[in-house]
């Protein structure tokens, strides 16, 4: 049965087939629906599914679990990989059992990451093979030939889509049956001890498979070439599909060498396109992994011919390649002219950034720490979440954002150097589980007087929602005991700890500023559920409004705008928190009567 | 067949492009979406492309798309350029104000979006919402529209297969919903059509 899949449904779909048995990961745009397809596939429950507390934990289970021989998959986003780097470094040298798949998807833009970092280097960096879908189609074999290849190699294997592959959809065979297989089970054995001699001799062992891993890759359906022409395009991922989309809807006669499993590099298969071609156009997205690739076989075989990329600076080195600025690289490349010139001209238009939602409790936490803070000198560090929204104006309460958790840490280096601030870190509940408890720790430990605002919606919300360790639930469907952030909190020693509701904006001012003027670390715990959690129980609407705006300048909640110089309150986004009703100078916003 | 489907996020654009690409699944043909799901989903631009046939990427190149459904009128007119010469727009006459235009100083023109949008495209204006509301809810706005465009024959897409599409792809319990909103859409172009169809 044909089935429209998304991406990362079908990466899902491969790895249920393959037979994984422990999944694993930590969320994050664009890889969080490869774990949630997991689960709706496995309402049979025979799958072990979680989300872990952070993407290292994530990989380590599934190391683990790979150890006894069993399948596993762990997924996280680029940036993840970052934090799970410590693990998968030392587990390319270790190597696994049961095959092991690590899905991290890239965001070429970027469109919902911090960075623009390429997983590919990772591959090379830890000696780990690298899987490159160019559609969810592709994926899918992939994910399946993914845990084969691992097995095989005894060898962690990275499956990298990118935002365009995990979040297009495509047309999937999902009849597949699911591999059966009885795990052997842990096997104690000395392999699985790193001590630096065994990493010596491991590290001979993997220099050596990486050719033979090189052989397998040139005669892999994944990599090929198609075409004839003396203009050759190589190109990796997505842009494969798009080059692949220009060469047939003009007819061009290119020879386009397609890398798919890109590390460690088909160099076979490059030589042979390196000599079918004068000349070379690489097209991919992020670093120019495949031009060095192609530059190190042209000097390793002696060979030259002109590469047209990112090193020459021939294609844009930062940001998506989409199909129109693609088109436009092959012309200037293959010197000939096929763009559309009809193309209607945009018009101006207002710009829509993405703001907190009408109702959000964010927005009357940092609202109540604006208030308390107002005049003083205070930095706000934020952290990832939605509440990195809250650098917007009017309220404009993030004034740092560098990674998961660094909220907190940024705050004690500037109350170090400079120690007449108010050092405030804004942190949600997910992202405290996930690396904000160390820091926090730390600030304890080192006597620096932080405040720390933890921003509890009861989700991890900005992924969309998953359960967390404080949440009471897990991706098996079962209750599991909550974990308290405020018994956290006084477990570490914080001397000031309160729970508030930060729509009571009195009691939460005046806590803020007690907390601001307490000698030593404060936490702060602003507990309110996301909207998504909760159905809107009032709504609100303003009788003689006098055109004032003070609550469009203070909160710009998006229910409210103007018509006639009169505010409105649309009554479909309104959640009736009430928070408007607070900042209003002349009380005219009233609950609405529920008839 | 390429189709754009833009909105604000929040407004069920994804529920529309998978029921069209399943619809065309559904007929044996192939289809591709591509989809924009995080950040931009608190109230930022959404757009999902559509695209049934044989090709390679989910995403359309700009002026290749033969229809637009827009969700929300400053939306749709953004989407323009995506669109054809005189490629079908359906547009959701619904305005949702971004913030940082309510803090400012200048006003939306509507009319002047709708004067761009009609010269621009062959355009269809829908109270699409309003007429969801009627059916029971303001969130079956999309398939509203998805009816408008299979009553306005833009759709290569039977009933059968459409109807079988919102019944794989809704809750069961909206599955009643969807396909009156379905078919109050095709009845509202009917109307639409003496008037503005080849206006």
């Amino acid at each position: 049965m044909k089935e429209i899949l998304l991406g990362n449904m079908a990466i899902a779909l491969g790895a249920v087939h393959a037979g994984v048995k422990v999944v694993s990961g930590y969320p994050g745009t664009p890889s969080t629906e490869v774990l949630e397809s997991v689960v709706q596939y496995n309402r049979d429950g025979r799958i072990q599914v979680e989300w872990s507390t952070n993407e290292k934990a994530a990989l380590e289970i599934a190391a683990g679990a790979s150890y006894c021989g069993a399948r596993s998959m762990v997924t996280m986003k680029q940036v993840g990989l970052n934090v799970a780097s410590d693990p998968l470094m030392s587990l390319g040298v270790i190597g696994t059992k049961g095959g092991m798949v690590v899905v991290v998807a890239d965001d070429p833009g970027p469109i919902s990451s911090q960075t623009e970092q390429d997983t590919r280097h990772f591959g090379k960096f830890a000696n780990i093979p690298v899987l490159d879908p160019s559609s969810p189609e592709e994926a899918y074999e992939m994910a399946k030939y993914a845990f084969e290849l691992s097995e095989k190699l005894k060898l962690p294997v990275i499956l990298r889509p990118t935002t365009k592959v995990c979040h297009s959809s495509g047309t999937v065979e999902t009849g597949g049956s699911i591999y059966e297989y009885e795990p052997e089970g842990f096997v104690k054995d000395p392999r699985w001890v790193i001590f630096p001699p065994l990493s010596y001799r491991r590290h001979l062992e993997i220099e050596k498979q990486q050719n033979e891993i090189s052989e397998l890759f040139d005669s892999l359906p994944f990599n090929r070439i198609e075409g004839e022409g003396e203009y050759g395009i190589a190109a990796g991922g997505v842009t494969y599909a798009i080059v692949k989309d220009i060469v047939e809807a003009f007819g061009l006669k290119v020879t386009l060498l397609k890398s798919g499993a890109v590390f460690p590099p088909p160099n076979g298969l490059y030589e042979e396109f390196l000599n079918r071609v004068q000349r070379v156009l690489v097209l991919e997205e992020l670093d120019p992994v495949i031009e060095e690739q192609l530059y190190q076989v042209m000097a390793i075989r002696n060979l030259q011919r002109p590469i047209s990329g990112k090193m020459n600076g021939f294609v844009t080195p930062a940001g998506e390649l989409k199909f129109d600025n693609t088109l436009k690289i092959i012309e200037k490349f293959l010197g000939v002219e096929m763009s559309d010139t009809a193309v209607t001209p945009p018009m101006e238009l207002p710009m829509r950034a993405p703001v907190l939602c009408a109702g959000c409790p964010h927005r009357a936490s940092f609202y109540a720490v604006k208030k308390a803070m107002h005049g003083k000198k205070a930095v706000f560090c934020g952290d990832i979440g939605c509440y990195t929204l809250g650098n917007g104006k009017p309220l404009e309460m993030t004034d740092t954002c560098l990674c998961m958790g660094a909220g907190i840490t940024i705050a004690q280096g500037i109350k170090k150097a400079e120690p007449d601030t108010y050092a405030f870190a804004f942190i949600g509940d997910s992202t405290f589980f996930a690396s904000g408890m160390t820091g926090l720790a730390n600030a304890v430990y080192n006597q620096t007087d932080i405040n720390v605002i933890i921003l509890d919606n009861s989700t991890t919300a900005m992924t969309g929602h998953q359960p967390h360790p404080g949440t009471g639930r897990t991706m098996m469907g079962t209750m599991t005991q909550k974990i308290d952030i405020y018994s956290v909190a006084k477990a570490l020693n914080v001397g000031f700890v309160e729970r508030l509701n930060p729509f009571d904006q009195e009691k939460s001012i005046e806590t803020v500023k007690k907390a601001a003027e307490y000698e030593g670390v404060s936490v702060l715990i602003f507990e309110a559920p996301c909207i998504t959690l909760i159905r809107p129980q009032t709504t609100f609407r303003i009788q003689n409004c006098t055109g004032c705006r003070k609550c469009l300048r203070e909160i710009g909640c998006p229910a409210m705008s103007v018509r006639d110089n009169r505010v409105e309150i649309n009554d479909a986004l309104c959640y009736g928190c009430g928070l408007c009703v607070k900042v209003c100078p002349t009380g005219c916003i009233q609950q609405e009567v529920q008839s | 067949m390429n189709i754009i489907i833009s909105g604000v996020g929040g407004q069920g654009t994804i529920l529309a492009s998978k029921i069209l690409a399943a619809g065309a699944v559904l007929e044996g043909r192939n289809a591709r979406t591509g989809e924009t799901i995080g950040m931009s989903q608190r109230g930022g631009c959404v757009v999902s492309h559509v695209r049934t046939g044989n090709v390679h990427s989910a995403y359309i190149p700009a002026g290749k798309a033969e229809l637009l459904l827009s969700f929300e009128i400053f939306e749709g007119a953004r989407c323009i350029p995506q669109l054809k010469k005189g490629g079908q727009a359906i547009i959701n006459t619904t305005v949702i104000t971004p913030v940082s235009t309510t803090l400012g100083k200048n006003s939306l023109d509507v009319e002047k979006v709708k004067d761009y949008i009609s010269q621009n495209s062959h355009a269809v204006f829908v109270d699409a919402d309003s007429i969801a509301k009627k059916c029971g809810s303001v969130k079956a706005s999309n398939t509203v529209l998805i009816g408008v465009a299979y009553g306005l024959g833009v759709l290569d897409l039977s009933r059968e297969s459409l109807i079988q599409a919102i019944r794989d792809n809704v809750k069961p319990k909206f599955f009643d919903l969807n396909v009156k909103a379905f078919n109050a859409g095709v009845a509202a172009c009917e109307g639409v059509e003496n008037h503005e169809k080849h206006g």
